[in-house]
């Protein structure tokens, strides 16, 4: 099965909302839910819709995100003909931009035999069928059809992008970060064009040196095009600040999300690693809580997001927390609202305590 | 013209398994669910890609289905080279007639050409029914260091169990002077692991010299071996000192899951590779106590889990209890239940308030007591009580 879309994801949109975890990676490779990175959200929903060229466009940053996504086997998106194609900064052109970064790519477009593109970011976690979007577009005889879900403006967001709909749900209006109470249509960063249009609007915004996506390539465009917006209606995790990125992860401990978010039918996927089932120790209290593969708890964990390959020594009482993989916590230590990014090691007997609205963040390869 | 492979490792993977009952009926035992996560035929898999074994033949021939889809084209176990990999062998039709694998050393013989496209000089016999972690590279070393026709893989058991063994009995530098198989007053505790090494231009003579022979049952232990030493041949016996199992009945496939979960055994999981469903992490409830437990991916648990190995997808209501058990895929044990000492198979579905199984020590009469089976797929209704050591292929209701 394949169909007349390709799909193009940016890997970097949306780190200024998170430079805690994205000081080191790609918005795209944060890690979300225990076992997944961000990234395999667009990439399974676009492998789950039939889409088989898949780019992802990834600025700087990018170790991590090539370690994880390598071939695109994992997504199904490594095929003789088709599968998933990285690209990165060439010849010294820059790619601060995606309207630069796609100007620079028209090579790669040129050569893509679908006629439609898929253009969306990878700082969000939902199960999404684009290929009922995509429907929707042509049905609707559009230009350009953008994904909005209506929401209120998260408190933190930089530079928030709202639509203004009429009859039809045709966009009459597009908002750069306006004051609005209560719910309204948010861009939530999916959109759907002619491949043909998209490059002549590269094209003109690069040649008045017009760079900002949203401004110069959507806004400027709205009167001129025939752009519609369409609902997505389903549970959708926006990461736009460190609380948000606590608060969407812990909204995984109400069954009716997490059957949401995989699904038998529409799984995600993500690079596969040889870890063991894990293992709970004779002196193990778990409660309310997430687990991936290849741990070992022999301490109280409640309420907590406990990633691949961690270890929790005895009598460490961990509360509250997101535990990154292969982050080791010492027997006795005793953690509450905490955030610990991957490879980090907490000593024997060590506190942390954050609260819920301002969670304690240890980086990377910390030894507390 | 195929690259050269030094060796080629052959995993005689077409057995019934007729002892483990319920469990082998739709599968072939190397197939069956271990660990949590992993099938035995995992195991030889991995321990040859960590050996540096690139070129794998799978015999199969007992209900080749489930296994032959689960090997695929080998790419969990990194066996999919584009001149090597694994290839699953099962009988075929030829010109002089079809006939199915009569013994062990048949279907090597069978696949004489499958091991020359390599132009090996080296073959290793495997089983895939063991659970154990072996570097066979340094049993090919010891082989080449003795300049030995064929190695055996011997491990020390108790004098009471060298009975139940192919038992051989060496000189001191190992080399092997007589096989006794099974016998009532062993002379030593060298009990044969079925994993044969042997220099492929010797083991070719041998397997058309047995299969020339009406008598022989075509068997490795019984003919091709006694042949070999009867003929003088160099055979050494290599003693391995690790965690080794042989998992064919339902107790030893028990015990040797539950050594998982053993601190004292010395069998761990790491670089096992396997082929699984993507299923998110599992989910333990506000209401669940679980110890000393192994749990996969995808599984919900509310109810009190210990001593017990939840694979991948398994659901564990409200208030049920499992108690050293083997819960295998897929598998829902509603609130309520009691699942003590037994294996669940993939997808069964024990009702409200059943109770599968029972506690040793409730059995003063150890004869009534063991390890209660219940089949694939199998519906066991509300309240139900299914005791210990049954075996259940059909639905139970009330």
């Amino acid at each position: 099965m394949g169909i007349n879309l390709a799909g193009i994801i940016f890997a970097n949109v949306g780190e200024e909302n998170l430079p805690e975890l994205t000081s080191k990676r790609t918005m795209a490779s944060v890690p979300f839910g225990g076992k997944y990175r961000l990234v395999d959200f667009p990439l399974s929903n676009m492998s789950n819709s039939g889409i088989n060229n898949v780019a992802l466009i990834a600025r700087s940053q990018f170790h991590s995100l090539l370690d994880h996504v390598g071939s695109g086997i994992a997504w199904d998106l490594s095929k003789r003909r088709s599968g998933l194609t990285i690209l990165s900064p060439y010849g010294g052109h820059s790619f601060r931009h995606r309207i630069e970064a796609m100007y620079h790519l028209n090579g790669y477009f040129e050569h893509l035999s679908e006629e439609y593109i898929l253009l969306t970011t990878s700082n969000h976690a939902a199960n999404i069928n684009y290929q009922d979007m995509f429907e929707y577009h042509l049905k609707n005889e559009a230009d350009i059809t953008l994904m909005y879900k209506n929401m209120e403006i998260p408190k933190d967001s930089v530079n928030p992008l709202v639509l203004t709909l009429g009859a039809n749900n045709a966009v009459t209006q597009l908002l750069i970060n306006p004051r609005i109470d209560g719910e309204c249509p948010l861009s939530v960063g999916s959109m759907i064009m002619k491949k043909s249009l998209l490059t002549e609007l590269v094209h003109n915004c690069m040649s008045t040196n017009s760079l900002d996506f949203r401004k110069n390539l959507l806004q400027d465009n709205v009167c001129n095009l025939k752009m519609i917006g369409y609902e997505f209606k389903g549970h959708m995790a926006l990461v736009h600040s460190l609380a948000d990125y606590y608060k969407e992860n812990m909204k995984l401990m109400d069954k009716a999300v997490r059957d949401e978010l995989s699904t038998p039918e529409r799984p995600i996927y993500t690079k596969v690693r040889d870890d063991a089932p894990s293992r709970y120790g004779l002196t193990s209290h778990v409660k309310g809580s997430l687990v991936a593969q290849g741990c070992y708890i022999d301490g109280d964990v409640e309420n907590c997001i406990i990633s691949k390959g961690v270890h929790i020594g005895k009598g460490a009482k961990v509360k509250n927390c997101i535990i990154m993989q292969d982050t080791k916590i010492g027997d006795g230590a005793t953690l509450d609202y905490v955030i610990i990014d991957k490879d980090s090691t907490i000593g024997d007997g060590k506190q942390l305590a954050g609260t819920d609205t301002y969670p304690i963040y240890i980086t990377k390869q910390t030894t507390v | 013209m195929y690259p050269k492979q030094e060796v080629v490792a052959m995993l005689l993977a077409g057995g019934q398994g007729s002892r483990l009952g319920v469990l082998t009926k739709k599968l072939a035992k190397p197939a069956v669910p271990f660990g949590g996560k992993y099938r035995i035929i995992d195991f030889p898999l991995s321990n040859c890609i960590n050996s540096g074994i690139e070129a794998v033949g799978v015999l199969t021939q007992y209900q080749p289905l489930l296994l032959n889809e689960y090997i695929g084209n080998g790419q969990p176990w990194d066996l999919d080279g584009m001149n090597s990999g694994v290839t699953c062998l099962s009988p075929y039709q030829a010109v002089e007639g079809a006939e199915w694998y009569s013994g062990t050393a048949n279907a090597i013989y069978q696949n004489i050409s499958y091991i020359e496209r390599y132009n090996p000089e080296y073959v290793v016999i495997l089983s895939g029914d063991h659970i154990y972690k072996m570097d066979y590279s340094e049993m090919i070393a010891f082989h080449k260091k003795h300049e030995a026709d064929c190695t055996i893989a011997v491990i020390d058991v108790s004098l009471e169990e060298a009975s139940r063994f192919g038992i051989l009995n060496t000189y001191e530098n190992g080399e092997i002077y007589e096989f006794d198989e099974k016998p009532a007053v062993p002379k030593s505790t060298n009990a044969s692991m079925g994993i044969y090494v042997f220099n492929w231009n010797k083991l070719r003579k041998y397997l058309i010299e047995d299969e020339n022979n009406p008598e022989s049952d075509h068997d490795f232990g019984k003919n091709v071996l006694p042949l070999m030493l009867q003929s003088g041949e160099r055979m050494f016996a290599y003693k391995f000192d690790g965690y080794w199992k042989d998992v064919g009945t339902i107790d030893s496939l028990w015990d040797a899951n539950m050594d998982i979960l053993n601190p004292h055994v010395q069998l761990d999981l790491k670089n096992i590779c396997s082929r699984n469903r993507m299923l998110p992490p599992h989910y333990v409830g506000p209401d669940a106590e679980i110890q000393n437990s192994l749990i996969a991916d995808g599984c919900e648990v509310n109810g009190k889990l210990e001593f017990s190995i939840l694979f991948s997808g398994v659901k564990i209501g409200k208030g049920a209890e499992i108690n050293s058990s083997i819960i295998m895929p897929g598998a829902v044990i509603e609130e309520g239940a009691k699942v003590l000492y037994s294996i669940v198979s993939e997808n069964a579905h024990i009702g409200k308030g059943a109770v599968v199984g029972g506690i040793p020590e409730d059995y003063p009469n150890r004869d009534e007591w063991g390890v209660a089976v219940i089949g694939d797929g199998l519906n066991i209704g509300d309240g139900v009580k299914i005791a210990p050591k049954a075996m259940i292929d059909t639905d139970v209701e009330v």
